[in-house]
């Protein structure tokens, strides 16, 4: 089966919307409508297994993170269908759902509530989240006052003990040491092991060829191919060089 | 819905936790001030009212002020905070997905846990409070009171929470409506007194009065120990009237909740 069934999906978004009241009598005045449509994800449709790995790569505003926070329910399509078989722990940009007033444990409690663990359970990962995330002596402070590596150091760490069967990761580890981005990749690996199905969005390419199986290609909201990762990634790459000479000239 | 929010307990749970905390956090009182606010509104109207103006309407004036008052306040900062409710947890609406009524469910509860010990502190005193005597009959109104309380203010929260995203000018006409909205309830005067009002406007009007929700539940809390306030002075079919008005509301603020919720995630 399955774990992520993507149709046809397509999403717009609107720009420019003045929304003063002076904005909305001029433009209900020129007739003209009120925000300009912009396409941010078109016809995208593709399809990942069940324990499978999967890379989603594209240059800037690609819609990498609008399908990302589509796949996450977090903002709903326009048309298509998203279908989800499993549970699903999204960890979008950095410290992610991490609330910034709370402290470190309080969050990790939070979030597992959020996720829907149970109070049994959640006491039963806490410590293997506090041990993950080396945050042992800061557990106590407020998120706010973490650095930026804390966070998602934190965040990642959470969202590999809730229990979800496909794991959304999005540039999180852009920050992180190299350490804890080697441990971060390894317990990747170990979670592909195990079954789960992990879709990745990254600008770091080499460490994508150890873990992925497929990936897809986006290029300004559209699908540009599909196939093993080291194929996408080489073409990828390969175009690359062409593109900044075009810039150049 | 139910069965939906019944799987996020845990996270309710925390959640009204971390609001009745963090309302309160810093501040020397703590949670007393559940009780000061009101208290101090409470000595405010009373010796405007009561001492300036001289118009002692009813027995025992400030605890009828405040039998009146708890039970707004309990609407009124539901109302303001839950405003809030989604404009206020940017950094969780935009990064994970849960269903999102949770947010102005929890600010009913919070409120709730505020509200509940204030009142029967109130209910206590005014039990050993000479002149007033407790209406025992009236006490079947109770539950009642609460029940429709809690669903209309779920009602008008779900509405305000995600209009306020849309447009932030919700939250400036919120506070402005609860002010007007807090005069035509009888909080600082009696209901009685509307019928035996000299002026001709005030009693052609009257029947109009009891179309307000908030009108019928504080005189259900008032017929506790104010017999002459009661609710069954209220003609029947305007406590009917309001009954249906708040489940009506309920249903459409929650369908208007469903559509805008779709997209919240974009918006906020």
């Amino acid at each position: 089966m399955d774990a992520i069934v993507v149709e046809n999906l397509t999403k717009h978004f609107r720009k420019a919307y003045d929304k003063t009241l002076k904005g909305f009598f001029i433009s209900v005045a020129k007739r003209e409508s009120r925000y300009e449509e912009f396409v941010a994800l078109n016809n995208v449709s593709f399809s990942v297994k069940k324990g499978e790995s999967y890379a989603i790569i594209g240059k800037n505003g690609a819609g990498k993170s609008t399908l990302f926070k589509v796949l996450s329910g977090i903002i709903s399509p326009d048309s298509g269908e998203v279908q989800m078989n499993g549970k699903v722990a999204p960890l979008i940009e950095l410290g992610a759902g991490l609330s910034r007033d709370l402290t470190g444990a309080e969050n990790i409690r939070l979030n597992c509530a959020i996720f829907g663990l149970s109070k049994a359970r959640i006491r039963d990962v806490y410590d293997s989240i506090v041990e993950f995330s080396e945050l042992e002596d800061f557990i106590d402070t407020p998120v706010k006052f973490y650095s930026s590596g804390m966070k998602s150091r934190l965040g990642f760490a959470i969202a590999i003990h809730v229990d979800a069967e496909i794991i959304l990761i999005d540039e999180v580890l852009a920050v992180g040491d190299k350490d804890f981005k080697k441990k971060c990749y390894t317990k990747m690996e170990e979670l592909r092991n195990e079954g789960k199905t992990l879709v990745v969005v990254s600008h770091s390419l080499k460490p994508l060829r150890r873990i992925c199986d497929r990936a897809l290609l986006l290029e300004k909201g559209e699908v540009k191919d599909i196939g093993s990762i080291d194929e996408i990634l080489d073409k990828y790459e390969s175009e690359k060089p062409k593109k900044k000479k075009t810039k150049g000239a | 819905m139910f069965a939906d929010i019944m799987k996020y307990k845990e996270l309710l749970y925390f959640l009204v936790h971390k609001e009745v905390r963090i309302r309160y956090r810093n501040s020397i009182f703590g949670f007393l001030w559940t009780l000061l606010e009101p208290l101090g509104l409470m000595a405010i109207y009373a010796l405007v009212f009561g001492e300036i103006l001289n118009k002692n309407l009813v027995k025992a004036y400030p605890l009828f002020i405040l039998m009146g008052l708890i039970p707004w306040t309990f609407f009124n900062n539901t109302l303001r905070r839950g405003t809030k409710a989604l404009s206020g947890n940017v950094s969780l609406i935009k990064k994970v997905y849960f269903p999102r009524e949770i947010f102005p469910i929890t600010i009913l509860l919070a409120n709730l846990v505020n509200f509940v010990p204030a009142f029967i502190l109130v209910f206590v005193i005014a039990m050993f409070t000479p002149g007033l005597h407790l209406q025992w009959y009236q006490l079947i109104y109770l539950p009642g009171a609460l029940l429709l309380q809690c669903l209309f203010t779920l009602a008008c929260t779900f509405l305000v929470s995600v209009l306020n995203v849309y447009y932030r000018d919700v939250e400036f006409i919120v506070n402005l409506m609860l002010r007007a909205w807090m005069y035509l309830c009888p909080i600082i005067y009696p209901v009685s007194l509307l019928g035996a009002s000299k002026s001709d406007l005030v009693r052609e009007f009257a029947w109009l009065y009891f179309l307000n929700p908030m009108a019928v539940i504080i005189s259900m809390y008032h017929g506790i120990f104010y017999p002459k306030e009661a609710v069954t002075k209220i003609p029947p079919s305007m406590i009917i009237f309001v009954i249906i008005l708040s489940l009506l509301l309920l249903v459409f603020s929650w369908w208007i909740f469903k559509r805008l919720n779709r997209r919240v995630g974009e918006v906020i």
